[in-house]
């Protein structure tokens, strides 16, 4: 198990954590970002070390947010949005080297408890979801949409996003290998060259989250970087870890919550923290103090946001469903090896799923050595100009795109396609994340669909198959019923109030 | 009831079937959308004017153009020295600097003087770590 320690596994893990720390703490990057620019990387590294480094991007990534986040009051990443409340006033008060520590320690425990959680919870729902024939897969995948869409700041605009994600993973070949046909739809005229496999995953994700982002920043202006002026860190610490006594509820409660959140598919780390949020402030013995530099807030966000990395993996390593954006990526380092993930990952590959868990475990504890000792350096990387980061960061997006299939041109161009649509779907209110798992999920949704029903012939088969079906059905209905009666609340409430 | 749920799939027209309950899904989706927003979507056309007028058109539309240029030459350059990668390092150079200048607030020669050097050995570095240790071919 400790035989893939080598030197260079373990400087991938730290170079990828203070990548990523890097990337989360500029806004306008993202840890998705930070993956989707490194992954070709990846290619000569071997499977093991590339995902060394690209485990560390997303932990680094993820944690690196919280920077801007209390000394600027802007979430570097979407889900330190909630570190914002509390981080912030407190570097007002002079308190944001304090504030950065709290963040960094619950960030480390968020990160070890979903981690823990994915270690012994992945290879039992793997080893359960073994026995699933293509009826139960199919209705995983259907269940899956139904959570994301039902979780979606819009529930119809969530499913269209979703099921558009499916129509588009469709275009090209149904596939022979996977027992389809070998013939070819929804391909315009004139295009069946290009289009024969379809868009390769890695150039849309590529798009949708590197040159999307970018086109959005170019949209807005580029920002200009923040100066050293604005950045105060506070003249001494006066961290203690006395600070955490009595908020051990309040931190595993957090971490669980990011952790829950994390095996839900498509839902983000924002979700996350917000809910860790939210739950911290009502169980709060004073309330009154949050939104106003109340250390608890920090804690809550920040452990629920790195509660998310271990958890979104859970879905991915044993049903083969990313968990969020970052954990879709990761498809793509798999795909790159030819190694398909799924149930039966973990039991064929022991050695790349220890390799995982040891990465992240180190990962966790990088981020956390590096940010608390070197945390004053580390707010500096704010003050990075853009104007020089974003054209490096688009060369490298071209390159991801290039080299993924070995150097096909149209992959590029779907990059910029993917990049436009991707900047299109924000201002359309529809959703990216829906969009993605549905682009995944859509041709094994379509193999175990139409394989159901040429085996058995008969449509009630997806209701009568077996007792988990019925579960599913269950799970399929709850999630759609209850974010109806979710939304409906919310209308009330807005109306009343 | 047993026949009306029996389905037969043929094997040659198989690849239609799933694509076109996606596609009714996907319609019916849409028109409930646009029933549901019936209100927004006919004003739409003052939406997207207040994006056209709030957008750095300059920088936004720029960075298409020259991303569009960027991947327009980069084969044919690529082409004057086969498999070489050479046609990523040449349009790689003017892109990253034009993209920096365009993105750039206040044009001093101490602000492009960092971008140009960027420009330079960030590509060359690039186009060395892909072409020689990871022999990966570049246009």
């Amino acid at each position: 198990m400790f035989e893939i320690l080598t030197p260079m596994f373990l400087s991938l893990i730290v170079g990828g954590t203070l990548i990523g720390i890097i990337f989360g703490a500029i806004p306008g990057m993202t840890a998705t970002m930070a993956v989707a620019v490194c992954l070709p990387l990846t290619y000569s590294l071997g499977l093991e070390n590339g995902l060394a480094l690209l485990l560390g991007l997303y932990v680094g990534g993820i944690s690196g947010g919280l920077v801007p986040a209390i000394l600027l009051g802007i979430p570097g990443t979407p889900s330190s949005i909630t570190t914002t409340f509390d981080g912030y006033p407190m570097a007002k008060r002079g308190e944001g080297e304090k504030a950065l520590r709290i963040g960094i320690v619950s960030s480390f425990v968020g990160g070890i408890i979903s981690l823990a959680i994915l270690w012994l919870f992945a290879p039992t729902l793997a080893d359960f979801a073994i026995k699933f024939s293509y009826v139960e897969k199919f209705l995983i995948i259907f269940f899956a949409l139904t959570v994301m869409a039902a979780l979606s700041s819009d529930m119809l605009l969530g499913i269209f996003s979703g099921v558009l994600g499916i129509f588009v993973a469709l275009i090209g070949t149904y596939d022979i290998t996977k027992g389809g046909n070998g013939n070819m739809r929804l391909v315009p005229p004139g295009t069946e060259y290009w289009l024969d496999s379809g868009f390769s995953l890695l150039p849309v994700l590529i798009g949708l989250f590197g040159l999307a982002a970018i086109l959005e920043q170019a949209e807005i202006g580029v920002p200009k970087g923040h100066s050293l002026d604005e950045i105060d860190v506070g003249k001494k610490s006066g961290f203690s870890f006395s600070i955490f006594k009595g908020q051990s509820v309040n931190l595993t409660r957090s971490s669980l919550i990011g952790t829950f959140v994390g095996i839900l598919p498509g839902v983000g780390g924002s979700a996350a923290s917000i809910i860790s949020y939210t739950n911290a402030k009502t169980f709060s013995k004073t309330p009154e103090n949050f939104g106003k530099g109340e250390p608890a807030g920090i804690m809550a966000s920040e452990s629920g946001n790195n509660g998310l990395t271990g958890g979104a993996l859970v879905p991915l390593l044993s049903l083969g469903i990313p968990g969020d954006s970052t954990t879709a990526l990761l498809i793509g380092a798999f795909t790159l090896q030819g190694i398909q993930v799924g149930p039966l990952f973990i039991g064929n590959n022991p050695g790349t799923w220890d390799a995982m868990i040891i990465a992240m475990l180190i990962a966790n504890i990088a981020m956390l050595v590096m940010m608390y000792v070197a945390i004053r350096y580390f707010a500096l990387v704010v003050t990075i100009p853009k104007h020089i980061l974003f054209p490096v960061i688009l060369m490298m997006c071209v390159i991801g795109a290039y080299t993924i299939n070995y150097g096909i041109m149209f992959d590029v161009w779907t990059l910029l396609i993917f990049g436009l649509f991707g900047w299109l779907v924000v201002k359309l209110k529809l959703e990216v994340a829906p969009f993605i798992i549905g682009f995944i999920l859509g041709p094994s949704a379509e193999v175990y669909f139409v394989k159901s029903l040429e085996s058995f012939g008969d449509v009630t088969i997806f209701i009568t198959k077996s007792w988990i079906a019925v579960v599913l059905w269950l799970l399929i209905i709850g999630s759609v019923t209850g974010s109806i009666m979710l939304s409906r609340r919310a209308k009330q409430n807005a109306a009343t109030s | 009831m047993g026949q009306l749920t029996q389905v037969t799939i043929d094997f040659e027209t198989s690849h239609l079937l799933f694509p076109t309950i996606i596609a009714c899904v996907l319609g019916l989706l849409g028109l409930a959308i646009v029933i549901r927003d019936r209100a927004k979507i006919a004003t739409a056309g003052t939406y997207w004017s207040g994006i056209w007028q709030s957008m750095d058109k300059p920088r936004f539309l720029g960075t298409i153009v020259l991303t569009l240029l960027y991947f327009s030459l980069m084969v044919p350059v690529g082409d004057i020295w086969p498999n070489t990668g050479r046609g990523f390092l040449f349009c790689s150079i003017p892109f990253v600097f034009l993209t920096g200048l365009l993105f750039m607030h206040e044009r001093t020669i101490k602000s492009i003087l960092p971008l140009a050097v960027v420009s330079l050995v960030g590509p060359v570095f690039v186009w060395w770590l892909f072409t020689y240790p990871l022999f990966l071919t570049l246009p």
